[in-house]
């Protein structure tokens, strides 16, 4: 049995009430989701939310998911959807620290001072994921999305566009721009260093 | 010196496949233009860290298993074993109530079983069935009660006869201690009367004795007292 073919018995199952099969959906898929989160937040707390918000999304709708796409896909449009709410949510209650959503650069983000270097010095001393977070956490989070859903997820330009609900090459032109500023960064922090 | 291709081609580059036509075509350009190389180079680089990224595990968290649990619990679940059976009483109920409405009537005799819906059929063979069992059933319940009744007076002469046996004894073992005790009082009576009889006879011997003493002694004292008073009689 392959994986999809395991998916849609596990969600079979699940749906006629075995929470064994429950449980074995939802421990196939809860490492990557939460290495997304991790990667989307910045943090373990935030990204565990979005995990159970991600899964509690996935629970209420399961019965709706027909089985014409990998199951793989709609479980990561529902990560998508729910970072972006998330997001949306942390912007209303407090000042940003998920980045921008959107090209636009905030009138803030441009002014010098200590907010702007302190990252920096600090993206000096980290290594690993640590480094990559600090990274991802300097773009906008459309950008990041994009750097999600292309390098960590492997999707192609085509299922980004056809998730986020924009043109190809808008998908094109964002991760070209993301990685871009990753690459300045990573080379203003070499000179620094 | 820069290269006005570089953002289109290298927009491109991620989006290709290198074996496509157009990937060729990007690949060829970027054999001969070293801007777009050295620039692709430091995007891979990028690529590359972000790709370093290791899987962290999940935290220990509950999978949603309580709310899937307390959604999914079926009554029968909940109730267990004998929940499965709640429809019991209802169909036997509803198999009397049938068995009622048709007359039915169940026949077990010597020839079989027979069964019979309403009331015109069986009526005999219940007569029949009845009136042979009613005599099989005195015939032995009397050879029966015949047995019961003999032993019962067997058993009852032999206890009977035993209580006898247990009471003579009681009674004759009763009356040997009781002699027994009597004749030991009258032994200690008479000993009893014996020693006093003894010391007053003693008493009485001891006194004898003494008032014969005193009379000796009183008639030693006047034979004294006499012959003191010759002494006196002048001569």
């Amino acid at each position: 049995m392959n994986a999809i073919d395991e998916d849609d018995a596990l969600i079979a199952a699940a749906l006629k009430g075995s929470a064994y099969a429950w449980e074995k959906l939802v421990r196939r898929y809860e490492g990557r989701i939460y290495n997304l989160g991790l990667r989307l937040t910045g943090n373990s707390s935030d990204a565990m939310d979005l995990m159970q918000e991600v899964f509690l999304g996935v629970y209420r709708n399961l019965h709706r998911f027909r089985g014409d796409a990998k199951f793989s896909s709609w479980i990561f449009r529902i990560a998508h959807n729910k970072a972006v709410d998330m997001n949306r949510r942390k912007r209303l209650m407090t000042v940003s620290s998920w980045g921008d959503d959107g090209d636009s650069v905030d009138v803030l983000d441009t002014v010098p001072g200590e907010s702007q270097q302190e990252p920096e010095r600090q993206l000096n001393a980290l290594q690993g994921n640590e480094l990559v977070m600090a990274m991802l956490a300097r773009l906008p989070l459309s950008q990041r999305l994009i750097v999600e859903l292309k390098i960590f997820q492997g999707l192609t330009f085509e299922e980004i566009a056809g998730l986020q609900d924009i043109s190809e090459n808008t998908a094109k032109t964002r991760f070209y721009s993301a990685l871009r500023k990753l690459k300045v960064q990573l080379e203003e922090d070499n000179v620094l260093s | 010196m820069s290269c006005p291709k570089t953002p289109h081609l290298l927009q491109e580059y991620f989006a290709e496949d290198l074996s496509s036509r157009p990937g060729q075509e990007i690949q060829k350009h970027l054999d001969q233009c070293a801007h777009c190389r050295a620039e692709l180079d430091l995007l891979l680089s990028t690529r590359d860290q972000l790709e370093g990224w290791q899987e962290q595990s999940v935290p220990h968290w509950d999978r949603g298993m309580e709310l899937f649990r307390r959604e999914h619990r079926s009554p029968a679940q909940e109730q267990g074993f004998f929940a499965r059976w709640q429809w019991f009483p209802t169909a036997a109920s509803f198999a009397m109530l049938c068995l009622m409405l048709f007359n039915t009537t169940i026949v077990a005799d010597g020839d079989g079983v027979s069964i019979s819906f309403g009331a015109a059929g069986g009526e005999a063979q219940i007569a029949r069935a009845m009136e042979q069992f009613s005599e099989q059933f005195s015939e032995q319940f009397s050879e029966q009660q015949q047995l019961e009744r003999e032993a019962l007076v067997a058993r009852f002469e032999a206890r009977q006869d035993n209580n006898n046996v247990q009471l003579l004894e009681a009674v004759m073992q009763q009356s040997q201690q009781a002699t027994a005790e009597n004749m030991e009082l009258v032994y200690s009576y008479f000993e009893q009367q014996r020693l006093q009889d003894l010391q007053a006879m003693r008493a009485g011997y001891q006194e004898l004795l003494d008032s014969d003493y005193q009379t000796i002694r009183s008639l030693q004292q006047l034979a004294q007292y006499v012959s003191y008073d010759d002494t006196l009689i002048p001569q």
